[in-house]
């Protein structure tokens, strides 16, 4: 009789967080299914949704409508240990690592850079290799409750070697397969054009995979450009991404995608977007976190003291040359 | 390989970036009537916007955020190349990168389009690291969305810049994957598909295919302004060559008409050209290379 047994032709030997599906359901029992208002501020929220250790994701920061006021604010609290998901990131995880927040990464893509060579080199931050789509699909794998998830790439990399996937025999078609561990990280951070104030979420436009790491996260935290009413969601149910009952802090934050676009809203930063991406190359992260993020109390008085208000308007006026499709 | 196209009989250009050049290149490469997925911005997605443009309508293309079939508002914001309202503009679908994921795991996507960092005779991408992983070196970008573009689009465009550590008998590092060790069955073995893999590479002097029963890459043809010593110099290992040397194609400059485009619509304020400002310019009956610093000045270099 033939062996019952999966057969694993290879594996990776990345770290991986541990694969609970169980678990994972048990801690959205404990979330509450009632609509009650979640409205908080950018520091409330972080101080009581990111904990040291934490597992994060988040997509798109400085580019499109990424959480970039939560990611400052995580920053400027100094949280521990980190471990963060860098499915289409761009500086955020240089910046963190620089900030002493994380010290383990899931990586797609990010802009590496002095500071991230320094801290792999020291041992301050360990990589694991996936690459964007690897990490949105076990993203999908945590939001359809599962385990795992074959995916069609990956295979014969170095990077296979250095994550958590496998190369298995195919049970259904006997032929060799890779599939990679579900991914359920503890806080999801997005950013939306509308919400209502018990967590109900309307974003417009692409994503990478904001929905699939809503449902995926243990706590997730909402920043929204506009708060709106219920009634708007009810009145055209289609445009609503992400349900109420998922999402555990809403906080208000124009700008919160700030110097990234919030496409029909405003514009990136062109300046600024420089600026940081200079930092990043040239090992000048110190002086750009000093300036933007510890240098500032908080959201609002960076916006008001280092940006102000004629840039504000002018990214505004620059965005509304492509509205179409970024509105209700 | 690049064949006869409207380009041969337009005026062509007496003054160019090697950029632009590999750019138009690139752009003839592009098959109508396919689907790309273009990678980020820069060179992959240049050439396939100056082919739709002007050679090849009926192509289409995605972009790993979830936009199918953009009419993208040019010329770009700095480094709002990809996840952008202008490069997403005037889209036919927007979803996400699960969904292009699918369209690509499928079999919808027959080309795709990436830049290089460092490859090796088999096509394999490193875009991870540079020295020995991970305790000696340098930290890179990482694969993004290329190993999948490389896992699974039916023919994968490569674009890399003509420089001897760009083409390593070796990677650092296996971001994405070529045909492996070359060997038959490595992709079907490393579960990756069978029926993909890299298909040319292009560079600022020169295009590649891969030799069918090796996968080892071959030289099909070179740029009018240098040598075939010249782009085997400049290559960490040898590539294959046709039986005839006479069989390497020497390819067209770059027409007016593509630079205008390009310079006008795409890369307007010269970023692009800038990073690598090697410019080559006709006088009388030969070619001259010219290394600028930025769009003016610089020492001539004769060749």
């Amino acid at each position: 009789m033939a062996a019952k047994s999966l057969q694993i032709l290879e594996e990776g030997h990345g770290e991986y967080l541990r694969v609970d599906p169980d678990g994972f359901r048990a801690s959205v029992g404990r979330k509450d299914r009632r609509m009650r208002p979640k409205l908080v501020s950018v520091a409330e929220a972080i101080s009581k949704f990111v904990a040291d250790g934490d597992y994060l994701v988040w997509e798109t920061n400085y580019l499109q409508r990424g959480p970039a006021a939560l990611l400052r604010e995580v920053m400027r609290q100094q949280k521990q240990r980190l471990w963060v998901c860098g499915k289409f990131t761009w500086v955020a995880v240089a910046l963190l690592t620089e900030a002493g927040c994380c010290d383990r990464a899931d990586m797609g893509f990010f802009v590496g850079g002095p500071a991230v060579t320094r801290a792999v080199l020291e041992k301050r931050l360990t990589i694991y290799e996936y690459s964007n789509l690897v990490l949105t699909a076990r993203l999908r794998a945590g939001a359809m409750g599962a385990s795992f998830i074959p995916v069609r790439s990956l295979g014969g990399t170095d990077g296979f070697k250095y994550s958590g996937a496998k190369l298995i025999e195919d049970p259904f078609t006997g032929e060799p397969t890779v599939v990679v561990p579900a991914l359920n990280p503890d806080v999801a951070l997005i950013h939306v054009h509308q919400a209502d104030e018990y967590g109900n979420a309307r974003a417009f436009g692409t994503n990478i995979s904001d929905v699939e790491a809503a449902l995926a996260s243990r706590k997730v935290i909402i920043s929204a450009e506009e708060i709106i009413g219920t009634e708007e969601f009810r009145h055209n149910p289609g445009l609503t991404k992400i349900p109420y009952y998922v999402v555990d802090a809403v906080v208000h934050r124009p700008f919160g995608s700030y110097p990234g676009e919030c496409p029909g809203r405003y514009a990136s930063d062109t300046a600024h977007v420089v600026e940081v991406f200079g930092a990043v190359s040239l090992d000048r992260i110190k002086n750009y976190l000093d300036k933007w993020v510890f240098g500032v109390k908080s959201e609002e008085q960076m916006l008001a003291e280092r940006v102000g208000p004629a840039r504000l308007l002018e990214l505004e006026r620059r965005a509304t040359v492509i509205a179409e499709g970024y509105r209700p | 390989m690049i064949g006869k196209g409207p380009w041969r009989e337009m005026p062509k250009a007496s003054s160019f970036a090697e950029r632009e050049f590999q750019v138009c290149i690139a752009a003839r490469l592009v098959e109508d009537g396919k689907a790309y997925w273009v990678a980020g911005g820069g060179g992959p997605m240049y050439s396939v916007l100056l082919a739709k443009r002007l050679y090849t309508p009926d192509v289409v293309y995605v972009a790993e955020d979830g936009v199918v079939g953009a009419e993208p508002i040019l010329p770009f914001d700095p480094v709002m190349t990809l996840a952008a309202a202008r490069p997403s503009y005037r889209a036919l679908m927007w979803t996400n990168m699960n969904a292009i994921g699918d369209q690509s795991a499928v079999g919808y996507l027959d080309y795709g389009v990436l830049n290089a960092l460092q490859i090796d005779p088999y096509g394999n991408i490193n875009s991870t690291w540079l020295g020995a992983y991970p305790s000696e070196g340098r930290r890179v970008n990482g694969p993004g969305g290329a190993d999948t573009i490389a896992a699974v689009c039916r023919r994968l465009v490569l674009m890399t810049d003509h420089q001897r550590r760009k083409f390593a008998p070796k990677v650092d590092f296996i971001s994405s994957p070529g045909y492996l060790d070359g060997t038959p069955g490595a992709r079907r073995r490393a579960g990756l598909a069978a029926d993909a893999g890299p298909y040319a590479v292009v560079t600022n002097w020169a295009v590649f295919d891969f030799e069918p029963a090796s996968h080892h890459l071959r030289l099909r043809a070179i740029a009018p302004f240098v040598t075939l010593d010249q782009v085997l110099a400049e290559m960490g290992f040898k590539p294959r060559l046709p039986e005839s040397l006479d069989a390497i194609e020497v390819l067209d400059p770059p027409t007016e008409e593509e630079l205008h485009i390009f310079r006008t619509e795409m890369d307007a304020q010269g970023q692009f050209t800038d990073a690598a400002p090697r410019w080559v310019t006709r006088e009388k009956d030969r070619w001259v290379m010219v290394e600028k610093e930025g769009r003016s000045g610089g020492t001539p270099a004769f060749i």
